[in-house]
């Protein structure tokens, strides 16, 4: 599996190259273009499986592209505006915030992790998938804006609406920003992940959120 | 007349100079960002009201287009798109028309006939809403889209797109609306309908979408207040 991104930062696709036989899984809706070879196959891994990742804020089902009889490709693409990065598979796996996952090597095992009680009220999409192989493998992600790896050497808050992805090496919490309730919500930072440990944190330069309610707020009211 | 590609690609725009008095550009309304003061700009129903009328409808461009015409050697016209996005140009020299998805199409020559072509049930009923804009003639043909344009040349093995992210394509090819994957995939891949081009030609594809952008927003409206 041969992954190019072009176009980057602003509008990027990336063209995913198969030899014959070869597969990767997608997110539900990322495909944009392919070879007339790949066949396309849904699955939700079992209801249970699909329901948790439904909650995780992706699709309920997830696509395997496959080239048959001769190499393929396939272009992928995110929804928003941004960039793109590939994250080789380490033994430790990552934490991929669950929006920003498009695709992975079929190899990659993909877990919905439900961030507790706590985030699962913060609509800010804390949902995280834990994404472990065996072997080598890759995993495609998507971002709104550019995307900047940030070291975590000790400590580290960030905005959970700007995560993208981090070592599974690192511990991590969601919490508020200030020491009280009030304070946060006025603070306008919402919730923000405290990371503790040694390990990379890939940031989105924007926040979908943030971008939604400024943009949203000026059109027209829609009929509740 | 000689033409410039700026800002490429994230936010296209086109500088045309016009060397010798008279010469014309035909642009979808809205597009001049700004012009020498020698150029003249009228604006028409581009082969009458009807044909207008049938584009407007059909093709997902305005009613009217203007027409921009040069009184002096030298002057300079700019033109920009609505949406962010990549511009691309085509020299076309009369042998291979182009087909441009609804609202694509942003400038060209006079010597270029733009033409509402019926896409077919195909194109209609499958819900993919495929209208498409047939450009032939001499001269540039420029066309925008919403994100990047990547340019796919199709050979003997075809090529398939998501129709939402079509842009445009070249004569020689033809396509058929189709779904990917089983019956079961229809309904839950979110990718919906596909076209799958054969033939020979060249084949833009955008690589974002502007109903995504609006899909992703219209939760963050306001909520209309009942009674």
């Amino acid at each position: 599996m041969q992954i190019d991104i072009a176009y980057r930062p602003a509008h990027s696709l990336a063209r995913v190259g198969l030899q014959a036989g070869e597969s990767v899984v997608a997110e539900s809706g990322a495909m944009v273009g392919m070879s007339t070879n790949v066949q396309m196959q849904t699955q939700s891994g079992g209801l249970m499986k699909g329901l948790k990742r439904m909650f995780g804020g992706e699709s309920f089902f997830r696509n395997t592209f496959t080239a048959q009889n001769g190499p393929g490709e396939v272009l992928f693409a995110q929804s928003l505006c941004g960039d793109m990065a590939t994250l080789e598979m380490t033994p430790n796996g990552y934490f991929i915030q669950s929006s920003s996952f498009i695709a992975s090597s079929p190899n990659v095992n993909i877990e919905t992790k439900v961030g507790g009680f706590k985030t699962f009220f913060a609509g800010e999409g804390v949902f995280v998938l834990k994404a472990t192989a065996a072997g080598p493998g890759q995993c495609l992600v998507g971002a709104f804006g550019g995307i900047q790896e940030m070291m975590c050497d000790g400590t580290l808050v960030i905005d959970t609406g700007h995560l993208v992805a981090w070592d599974a090496t690192l511990e991590y919490s969601v919490g508020k920003s200030a020491s009280g309730w009030i304070a946060s919500f006025l603070s306008g930072e919402g919730l923000v992940c405290h990371f503790r440990g040694q390990g990379r944190i890939w940031i989105q330069t924007r926040n979908p959120a943030e971008y939604g309610s400024t943009v949203g707020k000026m059109l027209p009211a829609r009929k509740g | 007349m000689r033409y410039e590609m700026l800002d490429k690609p994230d936010f296209g725009m086109v500088r045309v100079t016009f060397d010798q008095a008279g010469e014309q550009m035909l642009c979808e309304s809205g597009a001049m960002v700004s012009r020498d003061s020698a150029i003249e700009m009228q604006t028409n129903m581009q082969g009458g009201l009807l044909a207008a009328a049938k584009r407007k409808m059909l093709g997902g461009e305005s009613l009217f287009q203007n027409t921009f015409t040069a009184q002096a050697p030298g002057q300079t016209l700019w033109l920009a798109p609505g949406p962010e996005g990549d511009v691309e140009v085509l020299e076309m020299n009369g042998t291979m028309p182009v087909f441009l998805q609804s609202g694509a199409w942003m400038a060209s020559a006079p010597s270029v006939t733009l033409d509402t072509k019926w896409g077919g049930a195909k194109g209609f009923f499958s819900g993919a809403g495929l209208f498409l804009l047939k450009c032939e003639g001499h001269g540039p043909l420029f066309f925008n889209c919403y994100g990047g344009m990547h340019a796919v040349d199709v050979g003997q093995a075809g090529y398939i797109c998501d129709t939402s992210h079509i842009v445009g394509f070249t004569a020689g090819l033809d396509y058929r609306v189709t779904k990917v994957g089983g019956l079961k995939s229809l309904f839950f891949s979110g990718e919906g309908l596909v076209c799958e081009f054969r033939g020979q030609g060249r084949l833009w594809i955008s690589t974002r979408n502007a109903a995504s952008l609006a899909t992703f927003l219209h939760p963050f409206r306001p909520v209309e207040r009942r009674g």
